[in-house]
C-alpha cells in the first residue's frame, strides 16, 4: 500500500465532508481561543500592573506625616539628603477636599483629595502621571489653578477636559488633563469606606505650589514618596529615613507605607489572581464543551466509515492502513483546528484583552497571546480528534468482517431497540412512525446525536445561566437596597456623636434657601464593625443598628421577623453569612464587637445573640440589629450613622452639598449610588460573560447544525430509495424534521438538566468560593430557557430545511447505484 | 405503453465522453415480460432508470401510456414514479428500521399523498393489504421480521411485495437475482413472471443470458446500443429448464 494512495483517498473524504470538518475545527478553535483568551487574564493583569507601576516610577514606599502635621519642603529635602539607598524622593502635599464638578447637564459632587506634586520637569518623577486626555503639567503650571483629574472618577462621572472643578474654599481649578498615577490605580478613600472608591472619590493632581497656596500651606508638604536604589533594603532605608526625620523634626509623627501595605495595589494583584480561578473554570468548561462536541462529531464521521473498514479487513488490509484513513480525518480536524485555533486565539485574546483594558485601570498593557493556555488548548485540540477517531475505529475492527459488510444492514447488527417500537402504540402513518423507528434502530448513534445536541444546550444553559446568576444577584442587591424609600441618603459621621450634640442638630435643621427643611425624616443609627463567630467559622461583619419601629428603611427578610424595641436583642444576618456559619433563625451566634468602656476607649467583647432574621442583601458582611441593642455596645444615645429621607421637592444634590459641608460628616451617599457601585464591582464579569455568551451561542449552533447534517448524510441512501418510490421531497423533509424534533427534544431536555447541574456544580460552587463576600443567586432566566429550547428544538428540527437543496440535487441513480 | 425514441445518455468527464446509451428506441406493450440483457456497463441500469424517470436522457423522448412525460419537470417525475412505475433493486434497498410488513405498508401509506388516486385508505386497511401482498410472495409467516433477520431471497421478496403494493402498472427490476443463488433467483423470476401474466408490464435487467431465455422478448444492449430485440436466442425456455 502506498501513502499517496491513501492520502488521495482521504482527500476525497475531505472534499465530501469539508463543511463538517470545518465546523468541528471551528468548534475546537473557539474552545482554544476562549481558553487562551481567558487563561491570559492573570498574567496580563499582573504584567500590566508591573509594567505600569514600573514605567510610571511608582514609589517603593511612602512616608506619611501624622494628620495635621506639615514640614517645610526645603528643610525636608535637606534633612533627607544623602541617605544611602534612596534613588529618588518626591515631596507632596495631600489634603482632603470636596469637589463640585457639576456642569449644566450633570451634577457631580464628591469627596476627594488634592495631591500637590512637583511640576518642574513635567510632573512628579516618582508616581508619575500618565495623561489619558488633555496635557501633562509643565513648569509654567506652577502656581496656576490647573488640575489633572483621576481617570476612573472622570470616566464614571463623565467629567471632561476643560471642566471647571470647584473645591473647598471656593477655589476653581481648570481641568487640563485626565490621567492616572500608579498610586491611584485602585482608589481607596482614606476612611476605607465600603463604597467603591473610583466612582465616588475624586483625586485631583495639582502643581505643588498651587496646592500650597490654596490650602494656605506655603512651602509645606506632608507626604514623601521614595524609590529605592537597586539592591537597597527597604526596611533599612526606612529606618535611616526615620532616624534622619527624628533628628530634624523630633515632634512630627510619621508612618511608612510600603507597596505591600498598599490596600489598593495588593487588591489589584490579588483580584487578578482570584478572578483567574473563575475564568479558568469558565474557560475549562468551555474547552471541555468544545472538546466533547468535537469528539462526538469526529467519532460519528468515523462511525460512518465502519462498513468500509470491514471491507478493508475482509480484503486483508493491515490494521495500520485500516486505521490510517479514518485517522486522517482526525489529522485534518487537528490541523485545521490548530490553524483556526491560532486565529481564534489571537482574535479572542485581543478581544478579551481590550475588554480588560476598558474595565481595568492600568495605562500600560501587556496582552500578548497567552502561550501556556494556547499551547495547552492546542495540544488538546490535536489529541482530541485522534481520541475521537480511535474509539470508533477500535469498535469497527472488533466486528468480524462478515458482519461489517453484510448488505442492507449498515450499522446495527441487531435491530437495536427496534423491538420496542412494536410494543409502542405509535400513531400515524408509517412515514411518521419511521423517524421513531430510525431512532430506536440504532440507539448508539441516536444517543451520540442526542449527546451532541445536549452538549450545545449544556454550554448554553451553564454559561448564560452563569450570566443570569450575576444579573439575578445584582437584581437582588438592588431590591434589597431600594425596595423602600429608594431616595434615602446614608450619612456617615467621622466619629460617634451624642444625639443631642450641636452637629446632629445642625444637620437635622438643614434648610433650603427658601427656608423649607431639606429632610422629611432624619433617622439616627449606628454602624459598627464586628465579627460573627460560630465554632471555627468567623466572618467580618458591618452591623447597622436602626430603630426598626420607625426606620426609613428596614432590611427585607427572607426568614424570621423584624425586631421591635421591646424584644431581647437579636441579630439579622445575610443569607450567605447564615449559610457559611451554618445557622438559621432561632440559632445562637457569637458576635465579637467593640463595647465602649470609658469616654473614648473601646474593648472587644463577645456576645451570644439569637439569629432573629435572614435578610435578602447578597452582601455577606451586612448585619442588622434594633437600635435598642445599643446597651450591648455601650453606645447609648450616640450615633455615627444617619439615614435621611429628602423632603418632597428637595434636590438630592442640594442636600448632598449641604451635608458635605457640615462638620462631622464623613461621607454622604445616595442609596442608589451604593446599589450602583455594586454593579460596577460585577461589571468585569458581566461584560466578559456577555462576550462568552455570543461565542457559546455560535458554538452551540455549530454543534447542533453539524449533528443534524451528519444525520442527513447517513440517510442518503434511504432518502434516495424513498425518492425512487416517488415520495415527495416535502414528505421526506417532514420525516426528517420529525426525527430531528424527537432528537432535539431529548437532547434539549438532557442538556437543560445537565446544564443546570454544570452551572451549580462547576461554575457557581467554585465562584462562590471566590466571591466569598456575596451570596450568588443561581438562576436561569426564562429568556435563557427559551433561547436554549429554540436552539435545541427549533434549530435542530428545522436544520433539514437547509438540506432540502442538498436532497433535491441528490443524484438518485448514483446514490442507488453505489453499494454502501 | 412504453415508447422510447432515440434516447441517448452521455456523461462528460473532462475530455472523455461516455455514452451510456446511444440512440436507443424501443416500445414495450402492456403485459409484456421483457428482459434487458447485456454485459456489465452496456447501459442496462441507465435505460431502466430513464424509463423509471429516475434519470433524464441527454437526448430523445420518452412516452409512457401515450402521454409525453415532461422529463424536465421534477414534480411530474415524482408523480410518475408514485403512480406508474415501481422499482426492484439488486441490493433490495429496504428500510432497515422497518419490518417487512412496514416496508410494504410504507408505500401504501404514501398513496393518499396523491389526492387524485382512490379514496383515502385507513391504516388498518393498508396493513391488511400489506399482509395480503406479503402472503402472495410467500412471506406470510415473516411479516414482523426486520430486513436483517431475513435472507437475501426473502428480502428481495419483500422488495417485490413493496413494488407490487403500489399497484403501479410497470415493474422495473434491476438485476433482481444478482445477489441471490440459483434456486432463490429462479423463485424470484417466477414471481416476477407471474406479475406479467397478471397484467403488469415487467422489465427485468440481467447480464445472465440463461435467465433471458424465460422471456417472450429479449432486448440486448451492447455499448449503449440495442443490438437485438426479439425472442430469446437459443429459444424460449421454461424456468424449470434453466441452468446457471
Ligand atoms: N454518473 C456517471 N458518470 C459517468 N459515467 C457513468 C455514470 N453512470 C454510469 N456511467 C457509465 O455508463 C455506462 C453504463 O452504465 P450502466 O447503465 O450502469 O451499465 P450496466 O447497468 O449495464 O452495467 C457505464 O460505462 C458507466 O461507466
Ligand atoms: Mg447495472
Amino acid at each position: 500500500m502506498n501513502m499517496s494512495f491513501w492520502l488521495r483517498w482521504s482527500w476525497r473524504d475531505l472534499r465530501a465532508r469539508w463543511l463538517q470538518v470545518l465546523a468541528i475545527s471551528l468548534i475546537i478553535a473557539l474552545g482554544t481561543g476562549v481558553f487562551a483568551g481567558l487563561g491570559g487574564q492573570e498574567s496580563w493583569r499582573v504584567d500590566s500592573l508591573d509594567t505600569s507601576t514600573e514605567r510610571l516610577n511608582m514609589h517603593d514606599f511612602k512616608m506619611e506625616l501624622a494628620d495635621g502635621s506639615f514640614i517645610d519642603q526645603t528643610d525636608l529635602i535637606a534633612a533627607l539628603d544623602g541617605i544611602e539607598g534612596v534613588a529618588a524622593l518626591e515631596p507632596r502635599l495631600i489634603v482632603p477636599t470636596l469637589l463640585d464638578a457639576s456642569t449644566e447637564d450633570d451634577t457631580v459632587l464628591a469627596q476627594g483629595q488634592l495631591v500637590g506634586v512637583d511640576v518642574s520637569e513635567n510632573g512628579p518623577q516618582v508616581d508619575s502621571l500618565y495623561v489619558d486626555q488633555g496635557r501633562i503639567f509643565t513648569s509654567d503650571d506652577a502656581g496656576q489653578n490647573v488640575a489633572m483629574l483621576e481617570l476612573q472618577f472622570a470616566d464614571i462621572n463623565n467629567v471632561e477636559v476643560g471642566t471647571t472643578l470647584r473645591i473647598s474654599g471656593d477655589v476653581e481649578l481648570e481641568t487640563v488633563g485626565i490621567g492616572q498615577s500608579p498610586e491611584y490605580f485602585a482608589v481607596v478613600p482614606p476612611d476605607n469606606s465600603f463604597v467603591f472608591g473610583e466612582a465616588n472619590y475624586a483625586v485631583m493632581f495639582v502643581p505643588l505650589s498651587t496646592a500650597q497656596r490654596i490650602t494656605d500651606r506655603e512651602g509645606l508638604i506632608n507626604n514623601v514618596a521614595f524609590i529605592l536604589a537597586d539592591g537597597a533594603d527597604s526596611a533599612a532605608v526606612q529606618a535611616a529615613v526615620e532616624a534622619h526625620m527624628t533628628a530634624s523634626f523630633p515632634d512630627t509623627g510619621l508612618d511608612f507605607v510600603t507597596r505591600d501595605d498598599d490596600i489598593g495595589l495588593t487588591m489589584l494583584y490579588s483580584d487578578a489572581k482570584n478572578d483567574q480561578v473563575t475564568w479558568d473554570i469558565v474557560a475549562l468548561m468551555f474547552l471541555v464543551g468544545a472538546a466533547l462536541g468535537a469528539f462526538n462529531l469526529a467519532g460519528r464521521i468515523v462511525e460512518s466509515q465502519r462498513r468500509q473498514i470491514g471491507i478493508g479487513m475482509a480484503l486483508g488490509v493491515s490494521r495500520f492502513w485500516i486505521a490510517f484513513r479514518p485517522m486522517l480525518v482526525g489529522v485534518q480536524i487537528a490541523v485545521l483546528g490548530t490553524l483556526l485555533g491560532l486565529l481564534a486565539g489571537i482574535g479572542l485574546s485581543s478581544l478579551f484583552a481590550s475588554l480588560f483594558r476598558d474595565i481595568l485601570p492600568m495605562p500600560y498593557w501587556e496582552t500578548s497571546l497567552y502561550m501556556p493556555g494556547f499551547i495547552q488548548a492546542t495540544v488538546l485540540g490535536i489529541l482530541l480528534p485522534f481520541a475521537a477517531t480511535v474509539l470508533p475505529i477500535w469498535r469497527a475492527v472488533r466486528v468480524s468482517p462478515v458482519d461489517a459488510i453484510t448488505t442492507g444492514n449498515l450499522v446495527a447488527k441487531g435491530g437495536g431497540l427496534s423491538w420496542l417500537a412494536n410494543h409502542l402504540p405509535l400513531p400515524g402513518k408509517s412515514f411518521m412512525q419511521m423517524p421513531v423507528k430510525n431512532i430506536l434502530r440504532s440507539p448508539w448513534r441516536s444517543l451520540l446525536t442526542v449527546l451532541g445536541i445536549s452538549m450545545a444546550i449544556i454550554l448554553m444553559t451553564a454559561f448564560i445561566g452563569f450570566l443570569d446568576s450575576f444579573v439575578a444577584t445584582l437584581d437582588r442587591a438592588e431590591d434589597a437596597y431600594l425596595y423602600e424609600n429608594g431616595d434615602r441618603m446614608i450619612v456617615t459621621l467621622d466619629r460617634f456623636y451624642p444625639e443631642t450634640n450641636g452637629e446632629i442638630a445642625a444637620i437635622r435643621d438643614l434648610a433650603a434657601e427658601d427656608g423649607s427643611p431639606l429632610f422629611a425624616q432624619l433617622e439616627i443609627g449606628l454602624m459598627l464593625g464586628g465579627r460573627l463567630i460560630d465554632g471555627d467559622e468567623d466572618i467580618d461583619t458591618l452591623i447597622e443598628l436602626h430603630d426598626m419601629d420607625q426606620a426609613i428603611w428596614r432590611p427585607k427578610l427572607l426568614a424570621g421577623e423584624l425586631p421591635t424595641a421591646s424584644d431581647e436583642p437579636g441579630i439579622i444576618l445575610s443569607e450567605k453569612a447564615a449559610d457559611d456559619l451554618g445557622v438559621a433563625v432561632g440559632d445562637l451566634v457569637t458576635l465579637e464587637h467593640p463595647r465602649r468602656e470609658g469616654l473614648l476607649s473601646f474593648r472587644l467583647v463577645q456576645t451570644e445573640l439569637p439569629v432573629i432574621g435572614i435578610h435578602n442583601n447578597p452582601v455577606r458582611a451586612l448585619s442588622y440589629m434594633d437600635l435598642s441593642a445599643t446597651n450591648l455596645v455601650g453606645l447609648n444615645d450616640v450615633t455615627n450613622l444617619l439615614v435621611a429621607k429628602p423632603a418632597e421637592g428637595a434636590q438630592p444634590d442640594t442636600i448632598k452639598l449641604a451635608l458635605m459641608n457640615q462638620p462631622g460628616v464623613a461621607s454622604v451617599q445616595e442609596i442608589a449610588e451604593i446599589s450602583e457601585s455594586f454593579e460596577v464591582i460585577m461589571d468585569l464579569f458581566v461584560t466578559i460573560l456577555q462576550v462568552v455568551r455570543i461565542i457559546v451561542l455560535f458554538m452551540a449552533f455549530l454543534i447542533a447544525f453539524n449533528t443534524t447534517s451528519i444525520n442527513v448524510d447517513e440517510r442518503v441512501r434511504e432518502i434516495s430509495t424513498m425518492f425512487a418510490f416517488g415520495l415527495p421531497v416535502r414528505t421526506v423533509t417532514r420525516m426528517q424534521i420529525f426525527e430531528n424534533l424527537i432528537i432535539g427534544v431529548l437532547g434539549t431536555a438532557l442538556g437543560l438538566v445537565l446544564g443546570w447541574f454544570a452551572l451549580n456544580a462547576m461554575l457557581v460552587a467554585r465562584v462562590e468560593d471566590q466571591l466569598a463576600e456575596f451570596k450568588f443567586i443561581v438562576e436561569i432566566s426564562p429568556e435563557t430557557l427559551i433561547v436554549s429550547m429554540v436552539l435545541g428544538v427549533l434549530v435542530v428540527a428545522i436544520t433539514p430545511l437547509l438540506s432540502i437543496r442538498k436532497m433535491t440535487r441528490l443524484n438518485i441513480p448514483d446514490m442507488l447505484r453505489v453499494m454502501e | 405503453m412504453i415508447r422510447l425514441e432515440n434516447i441517448s445518455k452521455r456523461y462528460v468527464m473532462g475530455d472523455v465522453q461516455v455514452a451510456a446509451l446511444d440512440g436507443v428506441s424501443l416500445e414495450v406493450d402492456k403485459g409484456e415480460f421483457v428482459v434487458v440483457l447485456g454485459p456489465s456497463g452496456s447501459g442496462k441500469t441507465t435505460l431502466l432508470n430513464i424509463i423509471g424517470a429516475l434519470d433524464v436522457p441527454t437526448e430523445g423522448h420518452v412516452q409512457i401510456n401515450g402521454g409525453n412525460m415532461t422529463l424536465t419537470n421534477k414534480v411530474n417525475r415524482f408523480k410518475f414514479r408514485r403512480e406508474t412505475v415501481s422499482f426492484i433493486f439488486q441490493t433490495f434497498n429496504l428500510f432497515p428500521s422497518l419490518t417487512a410488513l412496514e416496508n410494504v405498508q410504507f408505500v401504501l401509506d404514501m398513496q393518499p399523498a396523491d389526492k387524485t388516486k382512490k379514496e383515502k385508505r385507513n391504516g388498518q386497511a393498508n396493513r391488511a393489504r400489506a399482509i395480503e401482498v406479503l402472503t402472495d410472495v410467500g412471506l406470510g409467516e415473516r411479516v414482523n421480521h426486520f430486513p436483517h433477520e431475513l435472507s437475501g431471497g426473502e428480502q428481495q421478496r419483500v422488495a417485490i411485495a413493496r413494488a407490487l403494493a403500489t399497484g403501479n402498472p410497470v415493474l422495473l427490476a434491476d438485476e433482481p437475482t444478482g445477489e441471490l443463488d440459483f434456486r432463490t433467483g429462479i423463485q424470484i423470476l417466477e414471481l416476477l413472471k407471474r406479475q406479467a401474466e397478471a397484467g403488469k408490464t415487467v422489465l427485468v435487467v440481467t447480464h445472465n443470458r440463461e435467465i433471458s431465455r424465460i422471456a417472450d422478448r429479449v432486448i440486448e444492449l451492447s455499448s449503449g446500443k440495442i443490438v437485438s430485440d426479439g425472442a430469446p436466442r437459443g429459444g424460449k425456455a421454461e424456468i424449470a429448464d434453466l441452468q446457471w
